[in-house]
């Protein structure tokens, strides 16, 4: 058969979100693949521009809503770190506690997509069962279940709720037995480990060379996190492991996220130990000196960054994201070409898009 | 410290192929054919909610002065200010919802004066025209409940310097409406703009053909920071002032 | 009394009511005509395949609601629960509501090609229920060859969905058009390997020998365990069932060589595959599972009930493996299974030789 062009989305039923990659085929045998993103751009670095700082926290829980306290949260510090403003410690401690918790969430939503590319819908439905679990403990700290609107420029929104601590470690300690049960239906299984090992090879070199971060990175063994090597909130006083794997396939990106939620529990339970007392939220200046501040932090699917420049007056000059999946849209031909069709769907999900962010 | 996972070539062996999967998801079937399984049977049995959910938000109309904070701080500007016929103030101006736009945030309660905005734990909001979602005060009225409130608890960075947990009373806090006496032209407008009464024009002497001059005099305990004063002043004369 | 007595004491009453009425207005030639043996037979036949049909359609229908029910129960849910009682009258309003959607032919298809291939899907489907007896008495033809029958009518499968890959017009329909072929034709012949060991230690091919043959003996899965397990995996992948369901995987082809098939057509299609997965837990029960013999109940109920729990299994391996990709598919038929089919024959020949079964 001669080459051809196919198009896999926009409209289709499982790419993940609104994005269309063409892959030129010869047979079964992909040649070239070429991303084409835009579907979903919202104008939101445009939008920024005319709303007071407070303003902008729904905003961004908006940019990717698989994990929206991330986003809120580094909008916050990169704020902080153009005001100069100092967060109180119990604030800080509470952010991370949550920031995890969100990080399991968006890992289970990551495993449920990942599971049914390959055809195993009833892992869908169990992970999403978990998913709730965390769910409604972010519902009760917050009062909402996807948009949290939650962290402000200065703290947090409001306290935990006087039953937090039990509940949360009732959730963990019932989470981490599920899952083991979902590992025996993975790894147990070895059509899983037919259709994931050594498929999507990215190489370490490959991946830096293209700005990849994050846990499609650590699935190639190089050790980079930025939790540990550029620490922020309070991560250098808790206690917890990088988690790298040094096949570079599917399977090891798989193995790095799974690694990553027991890690996040231990973090939670940790961080629930440690927490002291005091005050939640502090008060921020209304306009914001003119200077330029940006922040970064470790998103469940890499490195976000954004930056700001402020004019004196309360709203932003400029506001500019850059957003990890962005990034690694650029790495997946490498990721693609040589393998057959049928593997695009365990590589894709082995990336974890989410559109949200990538297009803005 | 990293935690790295051997290089594996697992080999789950001949059990690996089919026996393993569906052994663990029997164990999940006999479980929810004896037990129930985890569905909420809706509409017939629903979630429930914690106090602070955030649903549509509601106005508890005796509270509400007409301040304007939810229509500023509002981030898609769904609120709007409509005037009404109030049984005690006359007319009076109340917020007015378009909740085909609102992302149920919470803003509006949060940074209401007089907690006159409440978020309610209704989500069922369905509609058949764009038309029905715009909800007038009198449909946005809600039963209030103490958990609806939504409190702005922060510490001011002296007190935080100072080591105090949290605000300490009798600070009102708002940031305070200053003037500047050359521009003032003593028009009273501010005074008749504002919603609590907390500018007032007082006397401060007299000009050289006699006429009495009138600056505005603020009272902090009453102002609530809604900033109309500012907004409207014809010579900006008014500037907000931050407590910090 | 077997079925065709029953069906033909049936229509004789009806012809004679029909007879009395036309002797009453006056038209003896036809009455004379009508009641002629011959046109009894026919009709007999007719009345003989419409109850069939009913029986293989009712069938059809609670096994998509077997599925529907135990697939939910393996996610942790409900499955279809409010139309009729614990929603088995979903599926029929799911093919009502299937029924009112617009056909919509694409432009540049081949139009005989599109038209004819739901028709040879289905109708082959249909055809299978022929020569499977549900018990000693209720059968529609008694073949000599009724298995070789019924492996041939399986293996037409294979034609209409070329025909409907290509004629779509479609890359997407023809790539799943051509790995559906490549599929099912490379599993035909693990399955006729199986086959085979049963058909040896019984010794002829005629449906109604080989469950007598385990009647007396045992019941053909304890000497062909291998066997067993070879036709299960091969039934998987005749049928088009998750683990062996690239063809039409919905994560990259949509629907494979179905994408382009609308309204009645699509639904006939969905059809077809359950009578074919009907068709394959029958054939299963018969060669393995000592067909309709039982202590209590009728030899029919004996038979459908084991053809339900064969297609629970079925429906368990759907809900807890992924699917294989198409050349570790076609790696496995060609490279595990047939070695294992010849082992399985070596076996049935040593079993026969030594006379123990």
């Amino acid at each position: 058969m001669a080459e051809m062009w196919i198009n896999m989305g926009p409209q289709h039923p499982m790419t993940h979100g609104l994005w269309n990659l063409r892959v030129k085929v010869d047979g079964e045998t992909i040649l070239d693949a070429e991303p084409v993103i835009g579907y979903l751009h919202r104008g939101w670095e445009k939008m920024t521009e005319n709303r007071v700082y407070p303003q902008i926290i729904p905003m961004s829980d908006r940019l990717c809503y698989g994990s929206s306290m991330t986003w809120s949260h580094l909008y916050c510090m990169t704020i902080e770190n153009l005001m100069g403003v100092e967060v109180p410690e119990r604030a800080e401690y509470i952010r991370v506690i949550v920031l995890e918790l969100q990080r399991i969430a968006s890992h289970l939503m990551w495993l449920a997509a990942f599971g049914t590319d390959l055809g195993l819908l009833t892992v869908f439905v169990y992970c999403m069962r978990e998913r709730e679990l965390f769910l409604d403990l972010l519902q009760s700290v917050t009062g909402a279940r996807m948009t949290y609107n939650y962290p402000r420029i200065g703290g947090v929104r409001n306290d935990l709720p006087p039953d937090f601590g039990r509940d949360c470690l009732r959730t963990l300690d019932h989470f981490e037995k599920k899952l083991d049960e979902y590992e025996e239906i993975f790894d147990g299984s070895a059509i899983f480990l037919m259709r994931t090992q050594d498929i999507g090879i990215l190489k370490a070199a490959d991946g830096m060379n293209l700005g990849v971060t994050g846990a499609t990175l650590r699935g190639s063994g190089v050790k980079i996190d930025l939790r540990k090597h550029d620490p922020y909130s309070v991560y250098h006083e808790l206690d917890w492991d990088l988690c790298t794997h040094p096949d570079c396939d599917c399977y090891a990106r798989y193995r790095v996220r799974m690694d990553e939620m027991r890690m996040s529990c231990q973090i939670v339970r940790d961080a629930l130990k440690k927490i002291p007392a005091g005050p939640i939220r502090v008060k921020v200046p209304r306009n914001a000196p003119k200077r330029t501040a940006f922040a970064r932090v470790e998103d469940p699917r890499g490195e976000g960054l954004m930056y700001v420049i402020g004019d004196g007056t309360d709203k932003p000059y400029r506001l500019k994201v850059r957003s990890p999946i962005f990034v690694t849209v650029s790495a997946v031909p490498i990721m693609l070409i040589g393998y057959k069709i049928a593997d695009v769907p365990a590589i894709m999900g082995s990336v974890d898009m989410c559109l949200g962010e990538t297009d803005r | 410290m990293a935690k790295e996972a051997k290089r594996s070539r697992k080999n789950p062996g001949l059990t690996g192929y089919v026996l393993r999967p569906m052994y663990a998801t029997l164990k999940e079937t006999i479980r929810a054919t004896l037990h129930r399984p985890n569905t909420v049977l809706y509409p017939w049995e629903k979630v429930e909610l914690p106090e602070n959910y955030r649903g549509r938000p509601g106005l508890v109309m005796e509270r509400c002065i007409g301040c304007g904070i939810c229509m500023r701080i509002c981030p898609t500007g769904c609120i709007e200010l409509v005037e009404i016929e109030d049984k005690d103030h006359g007319k009076m101006r109340k917020p007015q919802v378009n909740l085909g736009r609102c992302m149920m945030c919470g803003y509006c309660a949060e940074y209401c004066p007089k907690k006159a905005m409440i978020v309610t734990p209704e989500y069922e909001l369905a509609a058949s025209s764009r038309q029905d979602l715009i909800y007038d005060p009198y449909e946005l009225q809600h039963k209030y409940k103490p958990g609806y409130e939504v409190h702005i608890v922060e510490v001011l960075p002296s007190e935080l310097k100072r080591g105090a947990v949290e605000r300490e009373p009798g600070r009102e806090g708002k940031d305070r409406p200053e003037l500047d006496d050359k521009k003032c032209i003593g028009c009273a407008r501010c005074a008749k703009i504002c919603p609590t009464g907390a500018a007032e024009m007082g006397q401060v002497g007299v000009n050289e053909k006699g006429k009495p001059i009138k600056r505005p005099k603020f009272d902090y305990s009453k102002c609530v920071g809604c900033e109309q004063c500012v907004e409207n002043c014809p010579r900006d004369a008014l500037t907000m002032k931050e407590v910090l | 009394m077997d079925l065709y007595q029953f069906t033909e004491g049936i229509v004789s009453w009806l012809v004679g009511i029909v007879n009395w009425i036309l002797n009453w207005v006056g038209f003896h030639g036809l009455a004379g005509w009508l009641g002629s043996p011959d046109i009894i037979k026919f009709l007999t036949l007719l009345g003989e395949s419409i109850v069939l049909l009913a029986i293989g359609f009712i069938v059809a229908i609670t096994m998509i609601w077997q599925e529907r029910k135990t697939l939910g129960r393996l996610m942790d849910r409900r499955g279809a629960m409010v139309v009729g009682p614990a929603g088995y009258f979903q599926n029929i309003a799911d093919g009502l509501k299937t029924l009112l959607k617009e056909y919509i032919i694409p432009e540049k298809a081949d139009k005989t090609a599109y038209n004819w291939a739901p028709v040879i899907m289905i109708g082959s489907s249909i055809l299978l229920l022929v020569a499977i007896p549900l018990s000693g008495r209720f059968y529609m033809s008694d073949l000599n060859a009724g298995l070789l029958f019924i492996f041939a009518v399986f293996s037409i499968t294979p034609f209409a969905i070329l025909m409907g890959g290509w004629a779509s017009n479609n890359k997407y329909s023809l790539i799943g058009g051509m790995r559906s072929a490549a599929q099912l034709i490379s599993y035909e012949i693990p399955l006729l390997l199986s086959m085979v060991g049963v058909v040896l230690l019984s010794g002829s091919l005629n449906i109604g020998d080989i469950v007598n043959a385990q009647a007396e003996s045992t019941w053909f899965i304890i000497p062909q365990l291998i066997g067993f397990i070879i036709f299960m995996v091969a039934i998987v992948a005749e049928v088009e069932r998750i683990p062996f369901d690239l063809p039409e995987a919905e994560a990259e082809l949509v629907e494979g060589w179905w994408t382009e098939y609308g309204g009645m057509r699509f639904g006939l299609l969905m059809l077809a595959e359950y009578f074919r997965g009907y068709a394959g837990a029958a054939v299963a029960v018969l060669l393995f599972l000592g067909g309709w013999s039982g202590p209590f109940l009728p030899p029919e109920i004996w038979f459908l009930i084991k053809v339900f729990i064969v297609f629970f299994i079925l429906i368990w391996l759907r809900g807890s493996l992924m699917r294989v990709r198409v050349d570790q598919i076609l790696n496995i038929g060609w490279k595990r299974l047939l070695p294992l089919a010849m082992v399985n024959l070596v076996i049935a020949v040593v079993f026969k030789t030594l006379g123990w079964f």
